[in-house]
């Protein structure tokens, strides 16, 4: 049996309500509600590393990574996040990109190579945070965020059933190699073209698996438009109750990890035997049709999306939310560093290695040579840190040069012995205390040197995480 | 046990800028003017130099980092310079460099310079060089404090009102000093009302990013009443160097600074210093932050550990306390250009023993200690002096 093994999903902190941004542009609001948005020191691979942790994994046999907004453009981001993940060399990484259909892409990807077999489950993750003009109705409604899906033949919770996908070179949403922004093409014609594509692929794959639609218990649809969500799904042949939420009102739509995402809403609440008709949409569509199996009831989701929906900090004002995400495409005068140095340090600090002493056990950050303890110079050996700890004592300081003042800075006793001094993202200053529970997190610290530069931070501990 | 230091080594000249943003000056300007202060006060000719020590942090143009700095300021040229930089205990260490030279009987007379030119440079307050990029990233010398002072107040008690009763007394001496940056009070009031720099220290609880240069001549004890009728003898020196990173050092307590510690017990051996909360008449500590004084007078024994917010609650500090802690008026209020810190104290110490420190001066002078804290609580140095 091949199918979904785990799943995850990763809701920045960050939001902002959509009346603030209409505000900015004596404009209204497409949509009630707000949107999630990435904080300056976010882009996909922070939002993906965050999504694959809550997997709970200790490994894998391959890391597939899908963006249409991945950092790097030459350089294999999935490369970036299996040394994050402390992975070994003989993981399968790739890189899937350039269509809002790159999440299923990946996700059939993986389905073939375990099909092939051997190596451990394939990890699939999808990140977005696409940049939509300032005062078009995609900067309201467009959301950032990252879902993950584990694919393997052990201990399935959702079984793949059958697949088809269709290709076909519509114009919807399109980004040039020199745009920052996308371009929309979004009106009444999408929807139809959408329809239409969209039909085509559940057709296929409704006729593979010789389901009808009505036994489907939740189809997945990535939403074209704002509202009209249900309104495709009756055009589809689905009743509204078959829907899957789009949380558009609370996250947005989240680009190619909106079908994975939307997947791993269904998960939460899907019964064995449960039929679930996955759609990713772009240039084509791909269509899944999975089957919840008995272990669907013993599987633990890690952090809930209603608990990350929760725990939300507000941008204060649409300036700050257009800062965020524009900060380091106006900034590089960060660290220039060699490769030497990365290779040597950085790659280290990212893998999160440190030293455990053979004499005393003291785990010590960064690695050394000499016990800092019991001086010890023998039995020391290579130890990947924990990535859960507790706040020793902190700081709040105004006069650290940052983007978002004030900086955080937390002394942190890491799970499992070590210490580690990190910045502290994601929180209300006024909230830190000594004492405290934190997560690690990479995020990125700056850019420069034609590198953006990723280190650990740590954020508040939410009620639901794992 | 390695040999005392003790009357082997007596300052015999004293020398000290102004201190405050001077704008208009240069450090070579401020080198000369500190170090021909000197000379005059040890009654010496340039020539009778043999060699210099010169401790600043962050040189800046012209000769940068080399000796040379100091050479082609003072036209000091054909004898041996060198640079010392050991953080915010530069000026301490470059002293105590020279002393090791005199004790060792290789010269008799010796100038330490130490200066700073910190309004220079392009970004104001304290720019760590060769930090590392990515596992110090955020980290500034209020904030790295900052950690240990609310690990503190975690452990012992006390807040900000406690730390503004530092800040009060630092600038009420410093407005009886003449060369002081500041010289104005400030009420508590006003000092729990300023912004906020790192948490818990508002804007009077960190010390200003300042200029200025001190000198001092030293020479032979042996020979210093050959010089000066009331020379000022150098009866310990300690300097211990602790970890730089004590933020992942999972042994540290973030309660004071070991390095403090090891420093002073070296400095009290060698002077024969017993009970130092007695002993000692007159002390310049290193009051970078205000918490930082607290945490001096814990670490160098004039308190208990945890007690030290009650030293300065009581008065104990103040300059008609039983122990005057910076009459200079401190980092705080006299300035702290980094380099020139260490030296600038050690001038304000030779002045109370010699009973000529004006409006601040403290009775029964009789030994006085010099503090100098470097990095996160990596570097310390001790130095006691006596007549």
């Amino acid at each position: 049996m091949i199918g979904i093994t785990g799943h995850a999903v990763y809701v920045p902190r960050y939001r902002i309500e959509r009346e603030k941004i209409a505000a900015a542009h004596g404009a209204r609001a497409v949509l009630e509600g707000e949107r999630t948005a990435i904080g300056f020191d976010e882009d996909t691979v922070t939002l993906a590393l965050e999504a694959v942790q809550a997997l709970g994994l200790s490994t894998c046999g391959g890391l597939y990574f899908a963006s249409t907004t991945a950092p790097y453009v030459e350089r294999m981001n999935a490369a970036l996040l299996a040394a994050a993940c402390d992975l070994p060399e003989e993981v399968e990484a790739a890189d899937f990109a350039h269509s809002l259909r790159a999440g299923t892409v990946a996700l059939l990807a993986a389905l073939d190579r375990v099909t092939v077999g051997g190596g451990g489950p394939i990890v699939v993750v999808a990140a977005d945070a696409r940049e939509a003009p300032p005062e078009s109705p995609e900067e309201q409604w467009f959301g950032d965020g990252a879902a993950a899906v584990a694919i393997g033949r052990e201990n399935v919770i959702a079984e793949v059933k059958a697949r088809a996908s269709v290709t076909d070179d519509f114009l919807d949403f399109v980004r040039r190699d020199k745009d920052e922004r996308i371009t929309s093409f979004a009106s009444r014609f999408t929807v139809e073209g959408y329809c239409r594509i969209v039909g085509r692929a559940i057709e296929r794959v409704l006729n593979a698996s010789g389901l009808r639609s009505s036994e489907i218990a939740r189809v997945i649809l990535p939403p074209v438009d704002p509202k009209m969500t249900v309104r495709v799904a009756t055009e589809l042949g689905f009743r509204a109750e078959q829907v899957q939420e789009p949380f558009l009102e609370r996250v947005g739509m989240v680009g190619c990890a909106t079908p994975l995402f939307l997947l791993s809403a269904a998960l939460e609440q899907a019964r064995p035997g449960d039929r679930i008709l996955l759609v990713g949409y772009g240039s084509g569509a791909d269509a899944v049709v999975l089957e919840a199996t008995p272990l669907i009831e013993g599987y633990e989701v890690h952090d809930p999306i209603a608990d990350q929906l929760r725990r939300g900090l507000r941008f204060p004002s649409y300036e700050r939310f257009r800062k965020a995400r524009e900060y380091f495409r106006h900034h590089d005068e960060g660290p220039v560093v060699s490769n030497v140095f990365y290779e040597k340090e950085e790659v280290r600090a990212i893998r999160l290695l440190g030293t455990e002493c053979g004499e005393c056990g003291l785990r010590q950050f960064p690695p050394t040579r000499i016990c800092q303890r019991c001086r010890s110079t023998t039995g020391l050996r290579e130890v990947s840190l924990g990535r859960r700890g507790e706040v020793f004592t902190y700081t709040v300081d105004w006069l650290a040069a940052s983007p978002m003042p004030p900086t955080v800075l937390a002394v942190v006793d890491v799970e499992g012995g070590g210490r580690l001094y990190l910045q502290m993202t994601d929180i209300d200053p006024s909230e830190v205390r000594i004492g405290m529970r934190v997560r690690l997190t990479l995020r990125r610290l700056g850019a420069g040197g034609g590198l953006y530069h990723y280190y650990w931070k740590c954020r508040p501990e939410g009620g639901g995480d794992g | 046990m390695a040999e005392s230091l003790k009357d082997k080594v007596a300052i015999i000249g004293v020398g000290c800028t102004k201190f405050g943003e001077l704008h208009d000056r240069s450090l070579s300007e401020l080198m000369t003017e500190a170090a021909l202060a000197a000379y005059a006060d040890a009654g010496i000719e340039p020539e009778r130099v043999e060699a210099a020590w010169l401790g600043t942090f962050s040189p800046g143009f012209g000769g940068g980092k080399a000796s040379v700095t100091l050479a082609d300021a003072l036209r000091l040229y054909g004898k041996p310079i060198t640079r010392v930089e050991n953080y915010c205990a530069t000026g301490t260490d470059a002293f105590r460099n020279a002393c090791l030279a005199v004790a060792a009987g290789v010269y008799e007379v010796v100038l330490v310079v130490g200066a700073e030119k910190l309004r220079d440079r392009p970004v104001r307050g304290l720019q760590r060089e060769g930090t590392h990029p990515y596992l110090e990233a955020g980290s500034t010398p209020p904030g790295l404090f900052a950690l240990a002072a609310n690990r503190y107040f975690h452990r012992f008690g006390g807040d900000r009102r406690t730390l503004a009763k530092v800040a009060v007394k630092n600038h009420r001496n410093g407005a009886l000093n003449p060369k002081a940056h500041f010289r104005m009070e400030v009420t508590e009031e006003q000092v729990l009302a300023a912004p906020i720099i790192a948490y818990p220290f508002g804007l009077y609880d960190c010390c200003p990013t300042t200029d200025g240069a001190a000198a001092v001549v030293i020479c032979r004890g042996d020979r210093a009443r050959q010089f000066r009728e009331d020379p000022v003898y150098v009866k310990g020196i300690g300097l211990a160097v602790e970890t730089g990173w004590p933020f992942f050092d999972p042994t540290f307590e973030y309660i004071g600074f070991p390095a403090t510690v090891a420093a002073a017990a070296e400095a009290y051996r060698m002077a024969g210093i017993r009970n130092p909360a007695r002993e000692i008449s007159v002390a310049e500590v290193h009051d970078c932050f205000t918490w930082t004084e607290i945490a001096n007078y814990e670490d160098l024994g004039f308190c208990k550990k945890g007690e030290g917010r009650y030293f300065i609650e009581e008065g104990r500090s103040a300059l008609t306390g039983d122990l005057p802690v910076n009459p200079s008026g401190g980092l705080k209020s006299f300035g702290h250009p980094i380099g020139a810190s260490g030296v600038r104290m050690l001038t304000e110490i030779v002045l109370q023993l010699r009973g000529q420190a004006g409006a601040r001066q403290v009775k029964n002078a009789e030994v006085g200690l010099v503090h100098n804290l470097g990095g996160p609580g990596s570097v310390a140095c001790v130095v006691i002096l006596g007549r």
